[in-house]
């Protein structure tokens, strides 16, 4: 037994020094990629979208926040594996036992882009106008803040109304960027002089065009930033983006079509960068939502709305695998849950669920007929008019009816298909959503009753209990334990039947190093320069 | 004189006025809720009302139109999703196309007309015939296609010139010509196709004529008779035939500009109507409408000024 105790305990000292030495590589990589690294030079960025109003108060889309990146900084921001981490603040928020009180430190000596000091009046400055503002996109986000105080420069205490656990990852968005007072004060349209604390700050904007920032004198850590400017160029067309890539005029293309991710992994210039979504793909089953969203919702009455058999079989029909491989070259993420498996939470929540990737033909079959209905059909609502979106209509359309299933399909444009979503004239509409850190983000608003985007029109008082409960409680394991549950009745129910994750590709050209994408899709370049 | 010009300046001021009344209406007429595409991923009942209300969509729509015509009228076209200002945007965005257009009749001018000539004089001959192929295959390839052929060669390939983007001619001269000349040549191609068959039945009508037989029995060279004589009066029809396809141009350089990146006019519309950005998309239809309605009015009286009978058969009319 002793010899046993002290093999262990030599082997144990072995691997501690292995561990040790393969820590001392990486760092040594790390420091020597760095090293790579020269300052100055423009890094223009193809942007996929156009970013709306630059101000963190108002803005919305999902692009926007790419920018942001360079040039606010948060509260608290996420690492490669996407935890919380904090960014102006010191640590992560001191919260009271009744989990009402939030105290957050934040840091000392740092300036906002136009000279003034950041404090924590700023933080509750910026808190507030997130609160009061007419037309404030973060106000439903951090709804929950009753009050800020600011009892002295470096401490913030928010007070809440009802406890609220998706709050840290609300302040790692843009409901966190802090900005400047003197700015806000100036009057006229912050976005058109957008001023907070980070490497880049603002200097023009052409719209629809490009926008362009340069490097901060004021940043607190501008020692690690190397670029001189960034230029975040307009590109909506990807074919343009790609051709710009290889030509040379862009240095970082965003999210590259599938058709052209081939060409571009041949290209001995380009590196493409993949990453997992923490968002989804899925399709929304129209159960109760009759009168529209938020309003009373009862049974709809088409097939597979009044059938969990319908729905049951119809999901049972789908194969994911095949879907993947047919209509996305096998370049995104299969997969049955709301929560993205590069997301921490993604493990211990779907722990012992069931997740069939392909088709289960016959139970599917045995399902519609235990479900009674003779013939059941579905009108299947695409959220897009583009052949990505057909060759998926068709591709479903082929599995049901191998199951008696019969699909109709309805290419709709966008806008016009969330309208319909939200009016309840739909049966099942295949749309996606690019997601968030909390699982909160990503399930409530979707299926609890009074979720903002619970166009399926679902109730079910057990899960709206369990979610809440989720809301409210700040243990990892409790949630976890809660969100599992949640995750069944949402799979028995079936108001989504959810498809994959998408994989974004990115390209950047082999000149530059240092570009960061996470699991949240954005591209991060703060740390990112040209090579010697 | 100041009768007629009143008069029409005064029919255009209506033109211009129904036009915007259309607009307004017609904006209003796409599907798709522009709260709803404005709100992106965010469709909380709070904030679509926030957005209605700060875009004035939660008013009547005379309240609305009266709202935008009246800011209009005083040069305030309002601010878009950006919050950025639209007449700015529009001010910064329409010289892009106009200098584009500008390029592609050059081009189209230089290579059409040279073309046609030749044609003209050879008639019959191999070069009439590869002109008049070669014609037919510019009016036939789509311009997207070209344009994506000419990235492909000369930027992917050779790195010749930029795929894609622009750059002002004040801030780098050669730059801007850099990035306009593919764009130029692929919306010139279209221009110089119809510009060398027009050039080439008006030169064999030029040269068949009384005149032209004349000034070669009189020993005039024939590079005198074509040059001088022939072409001169040929480019009536070609000037003609160029004014009538500048609107084409400009409207054309929207798939243009979609493929070359190019921040101009037509992309603005086209992101405008993509975006429901309604504000934004009011003020570049009623732009572009007062533009065609004042070029429309110039014309009239550059008309009136060449030829006093119009002015009098206009009143007459009256």
């Amino acid at each position: 037994m002793k010899v046993s105790l002290r093999r262990i305990a030599v082997l144990a000292l072995v691997a501690a020094c292995v561990a040790a030495l393969a820590a001392a590589v990486a760092a040594a990589r790390t420091t020597r990629s760095s090293a790579d690294i020269r300052n100055g030079g423009t890094l223009t960025i193809g942007l996929a979208e156009e970013p709306d109003a630059l101000d963190p108060t108002l803005a919305r889309t999902f692009v926007g926040r790419i920018v942001f990146l360079a040039m606010c900084e948060k509260l608290y921001d996420l690492d490669s594996h996407l935890n919380i981490v904090p960014q102006l603040a010191t640590a992560l928020p001191q919260v009271s036992k009744d989990k009402l009180t939030y105290t957050i430190k934040v840091r000392k000596g740092v300036k906002f882009n136009d000279g003034t000091a950041f404090n924590a009046a700023a933080v509750k400055t910026t808190l507030e106008r997130d609160l009061t503002l007419k037309g404030s996109v973060r106000a439903s986000e951090i709804s929950p803040i009753k009050s800020v105080d600011a009892p002295n420069a470096t401490t913030v205490v928010l007070h809440l109304s009802s406890p609220y656990s998706p709050l840290t990852a609300q302040l790692a968005d843009r409901a966190g960027m802090v900005l400047s007072p003197k700015a806000l004060a100036a009057g006229g349209t912050f976005a058109q002089n957008p001023v907070c604390v980070g490497p880049f700050m603002y200097k023009d904007r052409v719209a629809g065009d490009h926008i362009t920032l340069v490097k901060s004198p004021y940043y607190y850590d501008k020692a690690k930033v190397h670029l001189a400017s960034i230029v975040y160029r307009i590109m909506t067309d990807p074919s343009s983006r790609t051709q710009a890539l290889r030509a040379g005029d862009i240095q970082v293309e965003d999210r590259i079509q599938s058709t052209d991710v081939p060409t571009l992994q041949k290209d001995s210039t380009v590196t493409v960068k993949k990453a997992i979504t923490i968002g989804y793909q899925g399709l929304t089953i129209n159960i109760g939502n009759k009168n529209g969203l938020l309003k009373p919702y009862s049974n709809v009455g088409t097939d597979i709305a009044r059938s969990q058999y319908i729905r049951t079989a119809f999901d049972a029909a789908l194969d994911r695998t095949t879907i993947n491989k047919v209509v996305f070259g096998g370049l995104n993420q299969p997969d049955c849950y709301p929560i993205a498996p590069v997301s921490p939470w993604y493990k211990p929540t779907t722990k012992g669920l069931a997740c069939d990737l392909h088709a289960n033909v016959n139970l599917a079959k045995q399902l519609v007929k235990a479900s009674g209905i003779a013939n059941p059909s579905v009108s299947l609502m695409l959220g897009g008019t583009d052949p990505v979106n057909a060759r998926l209509g068709q591709v479903i359309q082929s599995m049901e009816d191998a199951v008696g299933i019969k699909v109709s399909v309805t290419p709709t444009q966008f806008t016009t298909a969330l309208n319909r979503a939200d009016a309840g004239t739909f049966d099942a509409f295949a749309v996606g959503w690019s997601g968030r850190v909390d699982p909160d983000g990503n399930i409530y608003g979707f299926v609890a009753t009074p979720g903002t985007l619970n166009d399926s029109g679902f109730t079910n008082s057990k899960l709206d209990y369990i979610l809440n409960g989720a809301r409210k409680s700040l243990s990892t394991k409790s949630r976890t334990t809660l969100y599992r549950a949640a995750m069944q009745i949402i799979h028995r129910q079936r108001p989504l039947i959810y498809l994959y994750h998408p994989v974004n590709y990115y390209g950047v050209t082999k000149k530059v190093d240092g570009v960061q994408i996470y699991g949240d899709g954005l591209i991060r370049v703060n740390a990112a320069g040209y090579t010697k | 004189m100041g009768g007629f010009l009143l008069r029409k300046a005064g029919a255009a001021l209506i033109v211009v006025f129904l036009s915007s009344i259309v607009v307004f209406i017609g904006i209003r007429a796409l599907p798709g809720d522009p709260a709803v595409a404005l709100g992106a991923e965010n469709r909380d009942p709070a904030v679509m009302a926030a957005i209605r209300h700060s875009y004035g969509l939660d008013k009547p729509l005379p309240v609305q139109y009266v709202k935008w015509i009246s800011k209009a009228l005083r040069g305030d076209l309002g601010l878009d999703s950006r919050q950025l200002p639209v007449g700015h945007t529009i001010v910064t965005r329409l010289p892009i196309t106009l200098e584009l257009a500008f390029l592609a009749v050059l081009v189209g001018t230089s290579i059409g007309v040279l073309a046609g000539v030749i044609a003209a004089v050879r008639r019959g001959k191999l070069s009439d015939h590869s002109a008049t192929a070669t014609a037919l295959v510019g009016l036939s390839v789509p311009h997207f296609w070209l344009g994506l052929m000419m990235i492909i060669v000369f930027a992917v390939d050779l790195h010749w010139l930029p795929a894609s983007g622009y750059v002002s001619f004040r801030a780098h001269p050669l730059g801007n010509l850099e990035h306009l000349l593919m764009p130029a040549l692929v919306l010139g191609t279209g221009l110089s196709a119809v510009l060398m068959r027009q050039t080439r039945s008006a030169m064999l009508n030029s040269l068949s004529a009384d005149y032209v037989r004349t000034a070669r029995a009189k020993g005039l060279s024939e590079r005198m008779v074509v040059g001088k004589h022939a072409l001169r009066n040929s480019l009536i029809t070609v000037t003609t035939v160029i004014g009538l396809q500048l609107g084409a141009l400009i409207s054309g350089a929207v798939i243009t500009e979609q493929i070359f990146v190019i921040p101009g006019f037509g992309r603005l519309t086209l992101d405008a109507v993509n975006e429901r950005d309604y504000t934004l998309l009011q003020g570049v239809v009623l732009v572009a409408a007062t533009g065609y309605v004042v070029v429309n009015l110039l014309v009239d009286v550059a008309y009136s000024l060449l030829n006093p009978r119009i002015r009098v058969s206009g009143a007459s009319n009256q």
